[in-house]
């Protein structure tokens, strides 16, 4: 379907397993892989395993530039993942899927041709590449004689890889997640757990003779639990993960998941209904940046400002928040979701600062964009795979440390809301109007904070919250959590975020005491 | 294609027992799909594909595991299918782990569902093209100057899957589908932009309205946005529009599940037999209506497809309980998941209702929100339009509405006589009294 102007960003919390009858796969997964992967080398690895080599590539380039296309780009990708689930007590469920294949885009100004295949052969390549070509209608034109190998940092080394791991060693985490959880208290009735392993290799080959290669590592371990008092339930959870290794989880992050999962959980008895209409809102360090998310990284989106749909499009270079607000969108932190060596049209993985002091300095821009801008590529070209053409997508978006304490804003805001989880979502790009939804949080009272409430929706308007962004804390934190994922035309894409805690002063609480 | 699916299904089967299996399921699917899309009155997207795909369920020593390929290659699955076997046992066992007892496939009915066009193979590059243009030019006239942006899109595509149990199931499906879709981006007061879409999906290429009417739709729509405002905090009556019914009632409908009960999860676990709306709420299953989105003659279970009353009179009668919750709750299997879901229509129309009922809010959309299908508390941002007595008075924006679906269900108190067709569930809009909208 096309386009629905609405971008929501997802927490997932489980993934279930689930049969996918039209997910492309091949014949590997997490029954046994070790010794059946090509090795952490990633670079050449298309052609030793698939035998892409550059002049497939450029056969494939020039009938996707047979019809006159500015420019065409070749994303290869080879994704394996997998999931062990514990339900009961047991880990007595695994899913795998393995994505092979290649998307060909073929560009004429702003318009996009795509075709793709899961069949690497050159038969299959060529007939997808011809389907590319179809949106423009010219001479034909040819690609770059030579590619150039982009070198890349790398911010997310592996030790091991995750194919490399036997799932002997893999199903005493997700036990040990459980049995911690039992053990913390009594009132734990049931408890999911989860983990997942991905390893997504790319190759992207331009027209303009670049050739990227990347390894994307992806992982979490994940727990939910539900509680029992007096005849009363509540539900939450937790996990940690990221663009991570297996060596990652430790004794001492399989305890912490397990505690924050059950004392974010029985605090839930506590909570009171929360009031409902405008009031000054804190927002906690860390996982509440789903909040700049969708506030303004979604509008700051490129495709959105050179259509004219975005409620930014008329504001870079002008003052939107205060000086101590600065607001970052960033591939290069080390093991976060949103990282990026290489982005998904081969631009290097890189930080770009969109509001610097409180004043509007870029848009987040994939190449189609660059182009009209006339600006260079910000490295944010990213898709979900090799079915879809890459459009600007977020990486880590966060706030930088402000001057003030997290004392003084709560303080400041004298009586309103403390927001600590934010489980999604969802902002309207043209309007600039947003909401997300506080899993959990505390009422202030007299400048400090009260009783839990939960489950409570928060609205505001993009420019509005920043303009209205009073006071910033200096306890920055990222989430550190891997089951992020930002929807976007029908493409899910990980994504990260952080803050400090933030005073905004007036948004809309949707409580029920009105 | 269907036979060459149902030979290698087979085959699958009995290379899986050979492999060591007790039992395996085998789905295979394809899929040609076709998108276009234009803005500025030339295309801006065009992508064609063609998917593919194999999905393996194994059942060894009372353990069990799922995977998938795109590799259709005998030799090639062949491998898959030892290791994946082989591999399974490496699980923990789960004694509620097997195949449907074969009882719950009987019954099938043989009905022509009424999903596939037969004129699908002989639509032309062109005549896509030009639906999208119209659909464009529809919303373009309709929008006027106020237009910003607006962006046309079709797509269609053919699917076929066939399900195969070692245990004597097997089924097949086929179906086409069209989608026409825009969406307008307006100017409005300040750095304001709204934007709404209009959408139409439909089996059979005839049943899509004319392409024009869905760009008319999302240029109304848009411009009913323009100038919206948030007003104090206030306790109205609210309709929620047809085409949004789903999204808030799905944090009702989440709680209906066997997984949800069995892992503690729903607020209706204890509920079957009580009531749990007003008694303006009935909820109908039913699989069989010709051309329904969510028509179906058997579920993934394999059971044989009935039509269910879930919610009668606002009692609630029957969860949503696949084979394998069934044996966890040692309760009688349904079906694990809805196929067309109906409230039964009534009579009037959302504009006679809307003058009787005074001052309220018609909401025509949500953004954010959740529910806890724990608890049933809701939280959810609301987009539409401030009425009194019929007439829109003010549009409505960054206000919410808060509850829990134990209680607002109660104050149901009208159902319309719209039920939205372009959806599997085909409800029509809803009537709630004493909503506390949350604004100012």
């Amino acid at each position: 379907m096309t386009t629905i102007s609405r971008r929501s960003f997802l927490k997932t919390g489980a993934t279930a397993a689930a049969v996918s009858v039209a997910a492309p796969a091949l014949n590997k997964g997490w029954y046994g892989l070790a010794g059946a992967d090509a090795g952490a080398d990633v670079q050449g690895y298309f052609e030793r395993e698939f035998g892409i080599s550059d002049a497939v590539c450029r056969k494939i380039l020039a009938e996707g530039l047979a019809k006159g296309g500015d420019y065409a780009d070749l994303y290869f990708e080879h994704t394996i993942s997998n999931y062990l689930i514990l339900e009961d007590g047991k880990v007595n469920r695994a899913y795998s899927d393995i994505a092979l294949g290649v998307g060909i885009r073929t560009v004429k100004g702003d318009q996009v041709g795509y075709g793709f295949t899961q069949e690497l052969a050159e038969k299959s390549m060529l007939a997808a590449a011809a389907t590319a070509a179809t949106i423009a209608a010219g001479a034909a034109k040819g690609p770059a004689r030579n590619f150039a190998q982009l070198k890349t940092a790398d911010y997310y080394p592996l030790k091991t890889l995750f194919t490399a791991v036997p799932i002997e060693r893999k199903l005493p985490l997700v036990q040990t997640v459980n049995d911690r959880c039992f053990a913390l208290s009594p009132l734990v009735v049931k408890v999911n757990a989860q983990f997942h392993d991905q390893q997504k290799r790319i190759l992207v080959v331009t027209s303009d003779g670049v050739k990227a290669e990347d390894l994307q590592p992806r992982t979490y371990l994940a727990a939910g639990v539900v509680a029992e008092k007096n005849g009363k339930r509540e539900r939450a959870g937790w996990n940690f993960g990221g663009r991570r290794d297996f060596s990652y989880f430790t004794p001492a992050i399989i305890d912490e998941i397990a505690k924050t999962a059950v004392n974010r959980t029985l605090v839930l008895f506590d909570a009171v209904q929360p009031p409902a209409g405008e009031m000054p809102v804190v927002l906690g360090p860390g996982v509440t940046g789903v909040l700049l998310h969708e506030a303004i990284g979604h509008g700051l989106e490129a495709d959105f400002n050179r259509k004219k749909i975005s409620t930014y499009c008329t504001m870079i270079g002008k003052k939107v928040a205060e000086p101590f607000v600065t607001i970052v969108d960033d591939g290069t932190q080390p093991n976060l979701l949103g990282s990026i060596n290489v982005d998904d049209e081969g631009t290097p993985g890189q930080k770009t600062v969109l509001v610097d002091k409180g004043i509007l300095t870029s848009y987040i821009h994939d190449k189609i964009s660059a182009k009209f801008y006339g600006v260079k590529p910000t490295g944010n070209g990213r898709r979900q795979s090799y079915q879809h053409y890459p459009i600007p997508r977020m990486r880590n978006t966060y706030m930088e440390a402000g001057p003030a304490t997290p004392e003084d804003v709560i303080k400041a805001a004298g009586k309103g809301i403390y927001v600590q989880d934010v489980s999604n979502g969802e902002v309207k790009i043209g309007e600039g109007d947003f909401a997300f939804f506080v899993s959990q949080g505390r009422m202030i009272e007299n400048g400090k904070l009260d009783a839990p409430i939960k489950d409570v929706n928060i609205m505001g308007n993009g420019p509005k919250m920043l303009a209205n962004t009073t006071m910033v804390a200096g306890d920055f934190q990222f989430n550190q959590g891997g089951t992020g994922a930002c929807g976007k035309d029908g493409q899910a894409a990980p994504c990260g975020f952080g803050q400090p805690t933030i005073l905004v002063k007036s948004l809309t609480v949707g409580g029920t005491r009105s | 294609m269907k036979q060459d699916m149902y030979d290698l299904a087979a085959w699958g089967i009995k290379e899986a027992k050979a492999a060591g299996a007790d039992a395996c399921r085998i789905g295979i699917g394809g899929e040609r799909t076709v998108e276009i899309s234009y803005r500025d009155r030339k295309p801006e997207n065009i992508k064609e594909a063609s998917t593919k795909g194999l999905s393996l369920e194994i059942f060894v020593n009372g353990r069990y595991s799922t995977m998938s390929t795109s590799d259709l290659r005998k030799d090639a699955l062949k491998d898959f299918i030892g290791r994946a076997v082989a591999q399974t046992k490496l699980l923990a066992e789960d004694p509620f782990r097997s195949l449907p007892d074969p009882k719950y496939y009987r019954g099938r009915q043989e009905l022509d569902l009424g999903q596939v066009d037969p004129d699908y193979k002989t639509l032309s590059p062109d005549e896509r093209h030009a639906f999208v243009k119209a659909i464009e030019e529809g919303c373009l006239a309709e929008g006027g100057d106020k237009v910003i942006s607006v962006t046309a899109g079709s797509t269609d595509g053919y699917s076929e899957s066939l399900l195969m149990a070692s245990n004597g199931f097997d089924g097949y499906t086929e179906a086409t589908y069209f989608v026409g879709s825009a969406e307008m981006t307006g100017k409005d007061e300040g750095d304001r932009r709204p934007a709404e879409y209009g959408v139409a999906v439909a089996f059979r290429r005839k049943d899509l309205p004319k392409p024009e009417m869905i760009g008319i739709d999302a240029a109304r729509r848009t411009l009913a946005l323009f100038g919206a405002k948030k007003f104090k905090t206030e306790t109205l009556p609210v309709i929620i529009e047809n085409r949004v019914v789903a999204r808030f009632g799905g944090g009702f409908l989440q709680a209906m599940f066997g997984r949800g009960i069995q892992q503690k999860q729903s607020f209706l676990a204890d509920k079957k037999g009580q009531k749990v709306a007003s008694d303006k709420l009935t909820l109908i299953d039913d699989p069989f209506i010709k051309g329904a989105l969510g028509s179906r003659l058997f579920d993934s279970d394999g059971f044989a497809a009935k039509k269910r009353v879930m919610i009668d009179a606002g009692v609630l009668k029957e969860f949503y309980v696949d084979w394998y919750y069934s044996r966890k709750l040692s309760w009688e299997p349904t079906t694990g998941s809805p196929s067309t879901l109906i409230i039964p229509p009534w009579k009037r129309s959302v504009a006679e209702i809307m003058k009787d009922l005074g001052r309220g809010i018609l909401i025509t959309g949500f953004i954010g929100g959740n529910s806890n299908s724990t608890t049933g508390d809701t939280s959810i941002g609301i987009v539409g339009q401030l009425f009194e007595n019929g007439v829109p008075i003010q549009a409505v924006s960054e206000m919410n509405i808060a509850d829990n679906h134990l209680k607002i269900w109660q104050r149901l108190v009208e159902v319309a006589n719209d039920p939205y067709p372009y959806s599997s569930q085909r409800f029509p809009s809803l009537v709630f009294k004493d909503v506390v909208v949350s604004g100012v």
